[in-house]
């Protein structure tokens, strides 16, 4: 039978913003449909009103012409729309069984048939007795599309469903979807990837700032003109020029261990690696096989043996953040509002928590506060950060404004190796494009990078040398020429 | 010196007749932390019981009236709590700190009528068997029905957690409000139901105090049991089977601590009072070590307001 979706002139305002500014949308089964928009385009907010999570201010759903009321989760659920949400909808402590019957009405035994029905249907394994925080990402998708298949449902949404996956489980995902398109399931498929978009979907609809910019087939579409339509202007294209780099070591890490007390974190084993002046070492890896912990172990968080980490001939691994500062190391924590800065914090106070002995921003234990303020605007304008009033609180800064600060920050003091970890995770296109702008510069004035992401894409694009890890693994160090996303999506799986 | 043997088994009767009132508030309490409510009126909440219960039996002279009565007690201050930290979203902390001044206040205003009055006799169970069996006998038979429903709820309340599909959404609830609402479970009506049941549990627990176990009215007889039984819901993990074995602990220390003193043992006895909460703890924390099971065990939410943004 075949299903339509229809959403007709939906409006949702929140304070300040529109999410949704009249949008209307009609979807027929058999297709595959992107929405596709960049953070804050309004996208989520679409599909949480599809899925009953937000209640639109104005506008009608129709499905096969009926008029639907979604005023709450179930309601979705009831008239078989399942979704997917991009932040996992689990229940870490409970077992992967306990997660699909806790919404389901049938009995133990009927739900078990059930499940082993789809997963032999689908070639999902999952191991229904284990807790679900013992899963993958990749895993866990399968949970939450499995829980989804239960209810047969007519409409599948996936928010973003490939953030946290690898390049094998994601053409995994893509044929399983297009599976579920054949057997009659309308799917919509919402993200700001443009690969894969093309790769997948059969009709795009782009959103900007809260509306419908357009609706198009897929085949008179091309990357370059979906980037546009996103961004709503013509996106520079930016490439690292290949100069030659110094061969004036930096940093080596030598047999660098870590055991962690925690089984939820990883170990790091015998990471061992170098890096050149000028030179970006990209390091990849799906997100959870020890990325924090190698982060906190170069940037002091963890100390470590004093050995093991040689910085500018000088032998650092026993040394702070702080102290390592003063060596001329600079960092970027992969969260921006928990480890880079204090979201209830003002701008400059944020600013001066990045303080060197030089910088002169306390007198006798006094804040010298005109002194912050002026630095603070300095690295305002200089970085491009879209906001003039440095009393804000952090929390106020768009992803994208909140990361150029901190990288900002960073490297105002012009360090000579910046360590970074998912610098453009959840950025809308233009603030990525900055951000990699802005490292690719820093290479070419001579200073290093070390890029820890789960984006390869980014990686091929800003690195000079790329290691995959995995499970607390470094692999051989690769010329980034030398490797593609196919052989990497290998490397991070595990494979050789 | 020879003991005798039914001595014995009046000693660990007695150990585990104080340990009552520990068992009750601590399932109860588990329930309400299980489902992501940090609940830290225990105490007033068990005072509010103690004196209901006293007070209603002295009043109507009916047993049953009383403790359900301050069952009905604890309910009704915990719907205060459930009110203000469910419906107002205010801080979990604070408000029951709060909960328990209030309850140790009013209690200590209702109960000025009722000092000095002695109380009734709680009729016991299996008095006939007493003398049938050497050391068992005492412990198996001749208590209250307060009594074997306490030593049973740890297993009733580990059975309903692992077994039943409510206990499941209950603890669903406490990992994750978030998805819990995002799968169209009532995140605030499960609250509120977990924060009530704690509510009569511990108001039983105050009954069973101030009707059976000390059957009168003093000023402030909870004496710390609540924060007790609050300590040993964290530090047995969430876990009501090591609450069972903690509240043994503990009620069994207090008592040897008890004749120790009345012995004359040359320890201080400031130090005597304070081993049954060393040891006690102690005991949870080793038997408890295991960081995985702490993870799977622990309400991830716990404390934490739920809003659900619209």
């Amino acid at each position: 039978m075949n299903t339509n979706l229809k959403i007709s002139n939906v409006t949702k305002i929140y304070p300040g913003c529109v999410a949704n500014d009249d949008v209307s949308l009609e979807f027929n089964s058999g297709k595959i449909y992107a929405l596709l928009g960049e953070n804050g385009a309004g996208k989520s907010t679409l599909v949480k009103i599809l899925s009953g999570v937000v209640i639109p201010d104005e506008g009608k759903i129709y499905l096969n012409k009926n008029i639907l009321k979604l005023n709450s989760p179930s309601d979705a659920k009831k008239n078989d729309i399942g979704m997917v949400f991009q932040h996992f909808n689990l229940f870490e402590t409970l077992s992967v069984f306990e997660n699909l019957i806790i919404d389901s009405d049938e009995q133990r035994e009927n739900l078990k048939e059930k499940i082993d029905t789809i997963m032999k249907k689908y070639n999902f394994s999952v191991d229904l007795d284990v807790p679900v925080l013992n899963l993958s990402a990749g895993q866990k998708q399968k949970v939450e599309i499995i829980r989804c298949l239960i209810r047969s449902p007519k409409v599948l949404i996936m928010d973003e469903p490939t953030s946290v996956l690898t390049e094998q489980e994601t053409s995994e995902l893509f044929l399983s979807l297009k599976k579920f398109s054949e057997e009659g399931i309308l799917i919509i498929y919402i993200t700001h990837k443009l690969k894969e978009v093309m790769q997948l979907c059969d009709e795009v609809a782009v959103m900007r700032r809260g509306k419908l910019v357009s609706v198009s087939q897929i085949n008179n579409e091309n990357i370059e003109s979906l980037a546009n339509k996103m961004v709503g202007q013509d996106l520079k294209k930016i490439k690292k020029k290949k100069e030659n780099t110094s061969s004036e070591q930096l940093i080596k890490i030598t047999n660098l261990n870590f055991t962690s007390e925690d089984p939820f974190e990883t170990n790091l084993v015998d990471i061992n690696f170098s890096l050149n002046r000028g030179e970006c070492l990209g390091i990849a890896g799906i997100s959870g096989n020890g990325q924090s912990e190698l982060f906190q172990v170069l940037s002091g968080e963890i100390i470590s043996n004093k050995n093991s980490i040689e910085f500018n001939k000088n032998f650092i691994g026993d040394l702070n953040p702080q102290e390592r500062r003063e060596y001329l190391m600079a960092f970027s924590p992969e969260d921006r509002l928990e480890q880079a800065a204090i979201p209830q914090m003002a701008i400059f106070e944020n600013v001066a928590l990045n303080n060197f002995k030089s910088s002169n921003f306390f007198n006798n234990g006094l804040i010298n506060e005109s002194k912050i303020k002026e630095h603070s605007k300095k690295i305002i304008s200089e970085f491009n950060v879209n906001t003039d009033n440095i009393d804000l609180k952090s929390q106020f800064l768009s992803g994208g404004n909140l990361q150029k600060l901190i990288i900002g920050r960073e490297l105002i003091t012009s360090p000579d190796l910046l360590i970074c970890f998912n610098p453009t995770w959840g950025l809308d296109v233009g603030a990525i494009n900055y951000i990699h702008e802005t490292l690719i510069k820093i290479n070419e004035q001579n200073k290093s990078i070390i890029l820890i992401s789960t984006d390869t894409d980014e990686l091929l694009k800003l690195s000079d040398k790329i290691s995959v890890i995995h499970r607390g693994k470094l692999s051989k160090i690769m010329n980034a020429e030398d490797v593609t996303s196919e052989k990497l999506g290998i490397l991070m799986g595990g494979g050789n | 010196m020879i003991v005798d043997i039914n001595f014995v088994g009046l000693i660990i009767a007695s150990i585990m007749a104080s340990a009552v009132p520990l068992i009750l508030a601590s399932c109860g309490e588990l329930i309400t932390e299980r489902s992501g409510v940090l609940n830290l009126g225990v105490e007033g909440m068990m005072i509010i019981g103690a004196i209901s219960g006293f007070a209603l039996m002295t009043v109507t002279g009916s047993l049953i009236i009383a403790v359900f009565g301050a069952m009905l007690a604890g309910v009704l201050i915990s719907t205060i709590f459930a009110f203000l930290t469910q419906t107002l979203i205010t801080n979990h902390v604070a408000t029951g700190l709060a909960l328990t001044i209030f309850g140790i206040g009013i209690s200590a205003m209702i109960g000025k009528n009722f000092v000095g009055i002695p109380g009734k006799e709680f009729p016991v169970l299996f008095e006939g068997l007493k003398d049938t069996i050497p050391l068992l006998s005492p412990i198996l038979f001749g208590h209250s029905i307060v009594f074997y429903f306490a030593f049973a709820l740890p297993f009733i309340t580990s059975y309903f957690l692992k077994k039943t599909k409510i206990g499941l959404i209950v603890r669903a609830v406490g990992d994750s409000p978030e998805s819990a609402s995002n799968q169209g479970i009532n995140v605030r009506f499960v609250r509120y139901a977990c924060i009530l049941y704690g509510g009569a549990m511990c108001g039983l627990a105050g009954a069973y105090l101030s009707m059976i176990y000390t059957p009168q009215w003093i000023e402030n007889m909870t004496g710390g049991r609540g924060w007790i039984a609050l300590a040993l819901v964290v530090f047995s993990t969430w876990n009501p089977i090591k609450i069972l074995i903690g509240a043994m602990i503990f009620g069994g220390l207090t008592i040897i601590q008890f004749h120790m003193q009345a012995i004359g043992v040359r320890i201080p006895v400031q130090f005597l009072t304070a081993l049954p909460y060393i040891v006690t703890i102690i005991v949870l924390v080793v038997i408890s070590r295991d960081s995985r099971k702490i993870r799977l065990s622990t309400p991830s939410s716990l404390g934490k307001s739920f809003h659900k943004d619209n």
